[in-house]
């Protein structure tokens, strides 16, 4: 197993998280550990959408592109984090707690973006 | 169409559905409408003007698009009722169809639908209530008496072939009432069980036992108003216990708490085209609006598409600080603050906006 799965299905591991992926911004999969509910391809594109029209949004506003993204919907929560030219995506359920597994999602990101800069 | 000329449009419409997510701007969701339309997919195009409209609000040619693709919807609903009207003809059938042609706008059509259901079911109230309702609506408009006295005479028609047609005695008595015939008004708002009124209703009772009787000739009436050019009763008016104005204010003050609160640099309220902004911006044309706007719109889309329900709250942060959003349906409230703020807190408060301002609508959540 790679270092970037390695690192996914570690960050699966914690309290609430349903699946998670990284992805290029520009939607293509790097890695996945998102298991038979989701469609990887349908995840990858929306959270390219997601990712790619919120930085627009705030360089249009004259801010930079954001470092991660907290998403509360009414049956799950999401979290994007930025990892230079790839997002980690985090999906959750609707009680998970975002702020407990917050530090183990950054956690996941600092070691992606090493991954990424070693290889 | 021949099938290359339909493959070139496919390839056509990818590259547009990409563009309209890498540069939504009016005209890149207009050409996608337009290739919509030109598959024959009306539906899809309707989405696309309501999206682009979302980000686009005032655009005229958005709403040129909206209105295009909304007739072509109802076009093909109509042919698909007219179809199985012809195949099996019944009450509920011509109901339908006659509110997809009221929403349209073609009261000419309603009134054809209306008077084939009638021929075809003469026991059915369906016709009478629904050729009262537009004639009522066009009374209501231009106080004309013989709009009036067919609007009386087709609900009476729908009342006779229904007694319990509680909606036709509501609209009849407030019509009575409207034009000073209290007493006739009464007479049929006391046939209404008294069991499920709603506010409406109650309104309408107490203000018809209020009001000065001016005579009970329904014809003489109607002319009066008529030459009078005005309805001597006003409607009966919702007893809402928030008005606009008070509403308006109180959002105001709740966005002006939030904007002093510890490291809160900008802070918005936004309900459909209308913003009311605090903090660190100059006016409505400030870029911080536009880009909650987008990014709430794109949460939107994300969170209904992985089937995880609507987007209610986003945080976003980086080396700008942190951007808060909450929204519900076109309400939308968010804030820009520094890293160290406490975003908890805000999120609460800006949630609070957001469902009181939600009461203050009437809106029930």
């Amino acid at each position: 197993m790679n270092p970037i799965q390695e690192t996914l299905e570690e960050l699966r591991r914690v309290a609430g998280v349903k699946g998670c992926m990284v992805v290029t911004n520009d939607g293509l999969v790097v890695a996945q550990s998102l298991g038979p509910r989701y469609r990887e391809d349908i995840v990858a594109g929306l959270s390219s959408y997601l990712a790619m029209s919120t930085n627009k949004a705030l360089e249009e506003g004259g801010l930079s592109g954001f470092e991660s993204f907290t998403l509360h919907a009414a049956h799950g929560k999401s979290v994007l984090w930025s990892i230079g030219e790839a997002i980690l995506i985090v999906l959750m359920d609707q009680f998970a707690e975002v702020e407990s597994a917050r530090r183990d999602i950054q956690a996941a990101a600092q070691r992606l973006r090493r991954t990424a800069r070693i290889s | 169409m021949n099938l290359i000329q339909r493959l070139k449009i496919w390839k056509e419409l990818r590259r547009l559905e990409a563009r309209v997510r890498e540069e939504p701007s009016p005209g890149t969701f207009v050409d996608l409408g337009q290739v919509f339309i030109n598959l024959d997919m009306a539906e899809r195009a309707l989405q696309a003007a309501d999206d682009g409209l979302l980000l686009f609000p005032d655009s005229t040619e958005l709403k040129k698009l909206r209105t295009f693709a909304r007739r072509a919807v109802d076009r093909v609903r109509i042919d698909e009722l007219r179809e199985r009207i012809a195949k099996n003809p019944n009450g509920k059938l011509y109901s339908e169809l006659a509110a997809v042609q009221s929403e349209a706008g073609d009261q000419g059509a309603v009134h054809a639908t209306c008077e084939e259901w009638s021929v075809r079911f003469p026991h059915d109230a369906g016709p009478w209530m629904w050729l009262g309702q537009s004639h009522l609506q066009a009374f209501y408009r231009s106080i004309a008496a013989r709009d009036g006295g067919d609007a009386v005479q087709c609900l009476e028609r729908a009342i006779g072939l229904e007694p319990k047609n509680i909606r036709a005695r509501i609209l009849l008595a407030e019509l009575f009432y409207r034009i000073g015939s209290t007493q006739r008004a009464r007479t049929l708002l006391d046939a209404v069980p008294r069991e499920g009124d709603d506010g409406d209703l109650q309104n309408l009772r107490r203000q018809v036992s209020a009001a000065r009787p001016l005579g009970s000739d329904v014809d003489s009436l109607l002319r009066a108003a008529e030459d009078n050019g005005m309805l001597p009763n006003a409607p009966p008016t919702a007893a809402v216990p928030v008005h606009g104005d008070e509403g308006i204010a109180s959002i105001r003050d709740a966005l002006a708490a939030i904007a002093e609160m510890e490291g809160v640099e900008k802070a918005a309220y936004i309900r459909g085209t209308r913003a009311l902004v605090k903090g660190d911006i100059k006016d409505g044309k400030d870029p911080f609006l536009r880009t909650v706007r987008v990014v709430a719109k794109a949460g939107h889309r994300f969170s209904r598409r992985l089937d995880i329900g609507s987007f209610k709250r986003g945080v976003v942060q980086g080396p700008f600080g942190v951007l808060c959003i909450c929204c519900y349906g076109e309400v939308l409230a968010a804030v820009q603050c520094e890293a160290s703020a406490p975003t908890e807190r805000i999120l609460a408060e800006l949630q609070e906006v957001v469902a009181s301002s939600l009461y203050a609508m009437g809106v029930q959540q």
